[in-house]
């Protein structure tokens, strides 16, 4: 295809303007595809699925291997200064005591409140628990791929968390992997609140590890530094008091958060059903949710 | 000495590999499957693999595969990298057609040529990419595809010689 004319050949000739109508052919094939998965995302759902199988092995045992790896030399490093480690450990281990003991006794009155108002307890459960495997890091996206799937109970839009905080939510399941919208995507919007004063936020993923943080409420910045923010369960779709984020610097109308969950340290992803399982009944898939 | 520098270097049976034409799309669906790398970032510099050896490939000869190769290519690539289906198949598709253009409008080639064709044809697909992030509801800042898309002009160097390798590799040179 270097030139126009390829000779007097006529076969040549006629292949080469073949392979240029494949090309356009190309061109309006993913067209195509391309207006169908961004208006009907779900029409892809099982060939995506099947795609995060095919590679969820490989990926999974390289992950060991890195993990293994990075986990001798941060092991190696806890060695190092651990007499001074061990005093400030059991220092701050009697601090939770006290704490641990003030929490269990507000629990406690929390539940003879909850009782008297006859309030209804949902009940968290864990669907499953997966290892955060890879992720899109080629890509502006940020998408991260979760070593559990359709078999182990995953379905598209249930929220997923760490010990930490939230991580994000399930947007496309395998049998064996699934792929997960982090809470730093730019399409990932949390409805959230401080948990200094409860006023509601909302959080919007900023695409580079960090999420922005607006009050709904237009007026004086509530934030400062150092700020918690969790999930208010508006909308549904995240349980509420799941940790978010920490503020780490003020803007003018709000402030840029850091996820207390990051993707690249969880070591276990736990995946829960939909806190309103209406939120996502719209979704076939998750019909069949338990 | 001297009929030693003119013998040919080639020797006899030596020819292709087995699956020679089947090579360098190989090529492009393993720079493909580099995205399931257990790598997790917060920020995604990294290049875009598949498409930097698309390119490479297409820029060192003008018929690396049957031109309808692309589609398929291109699906591959969005299935793996958890990009929307159809986006590669059509970028892919319309970076062969782009090239074919290029070729015909071009006196002569050289190394820094091939170079700004590359960063042309990898700006664009950043700007793409961004474009389409928006679309979906990601609408991410600007500035924020500027530091992948200078990762990714600085590799293409690299890519360039790894395919250049692996051409001589299959046809036995």
């Amino acid at each position: 295809m270097a030139t126009a004319r390829p000779g007097w050949s006529r076969r040549a000739q006629l292949g080469l303007f073949i392979s240029f109508l494949a090309l356009i052919a190309g061109v309006i094939v993913g067209l195509i595809l391309l207006g169908l998965s961004l208006v009907a995302p779900k029409t892809f759902e099982g060939v995506r699925g099947a795609a995060l199988d095919a590679t969820a092995p490989v990926t999974s045992a390289l992950h060991e291997v890195t993990d293994t790896v990075g986990g001798m030399f941060t092991g190696a490093g806890n060695y190092w200064d651990a007499a001074h480690q061990n005093s400030k450990l059991k220092r701050e281990r009697a601090q939770m005591v006290q704490q641990i003991i003030r929490a269990k006794a507000v629990l406690q009155e929390n539940l003879q409140l909850k009782a008297a108002l006859q309030l209804r307890e949902r009940t968290s459960d864990t669907v499953a628990t997966g290892r955060i495997v890879g992720s899109s890091f080629n890509s502006p996206r940020r998408f991260a791929i979760l070593s559990a799937g359709r078999s182990d109970g995953v379905r598209i839009g249930m929220p997923v968390r760490s010990p930490d905080g939230l991580v994000g939510r399930v947007i496309d399941s395998g049998m064996l992997a699934s792929r997960i919208l982090l809470v730093s995507d730019r399409a990932n919007i949390v409805p959230a609140r401080l948990l200094r004063g409860g006023i509601p936020v909302i959080s919007q993923g900023r695409g580079d590890g960090t999420v922005d943080i607006r009050p709904l409420e237009v007026g004086r910045n509530p934030f400062r530094r150092g700020d918690i923010i969790v999930t208010s369960g508006t909308g549904g779709l995240y349980p509420p008091l799941v940790p978010i984020a920490r503020v780490v610097k003020l803007d003018d109308d709000g402030a840029i958060g850091m996820p207390l969950a990051d993707p690249a340290t969880t070591s276990f992803a736990i995946v829960e059903p939909a806190f309103e399982p209406a939120a996502t009944a719209d979704t076939p898939a998750a019909q069949d949710a338990p | 000495m001297v009929r030693a520098a003119l013998a040919s270097k080639r020797r006899i049976g030596q020819g292709p590999v087995p699956f020679a034409m089947a090579v360098p799309a190989a090529s492009v669906v393993a720079a493909t499957l580099l995205s399931s790398l257990p790598i997790i970032s917060n920020v995604g510099w990294f290049p875009d693999f598949g498409f930097l050896v698309l390119v490479s490939w297409r820029l060192l000869r003008s018929d690396p595969w049957p031109a309808w190769w692309t589609i398929p290519l291109g699906l591959v690539n969005d299935l793996f990298t958890g990009a929307p289906i159809g986006l590669s198949i059509a970028l892919w598709s319309a970076t062969m057609l782009a090239l074919d253009l290029v070729d015909r409008r071009t006196m002569w080639r050289g190394y820094w040529t091939e170079w700004m064709v590359a960063a042309v044809l990898l700006a664009i697909d950043e700007l793409i990419q961004w474009k389409i992030a928006a679309v979906m509801g990601a609408s991410v800042p600007f500035r924020a595809m500027v530091p992948p898309f200078l990762v990714s002009v600085c590799v293409f160097p690299l890519a360039a010689w790894l395919v250049s390798r692996i051409d001589r590799w299959r046809l036995g040179q």
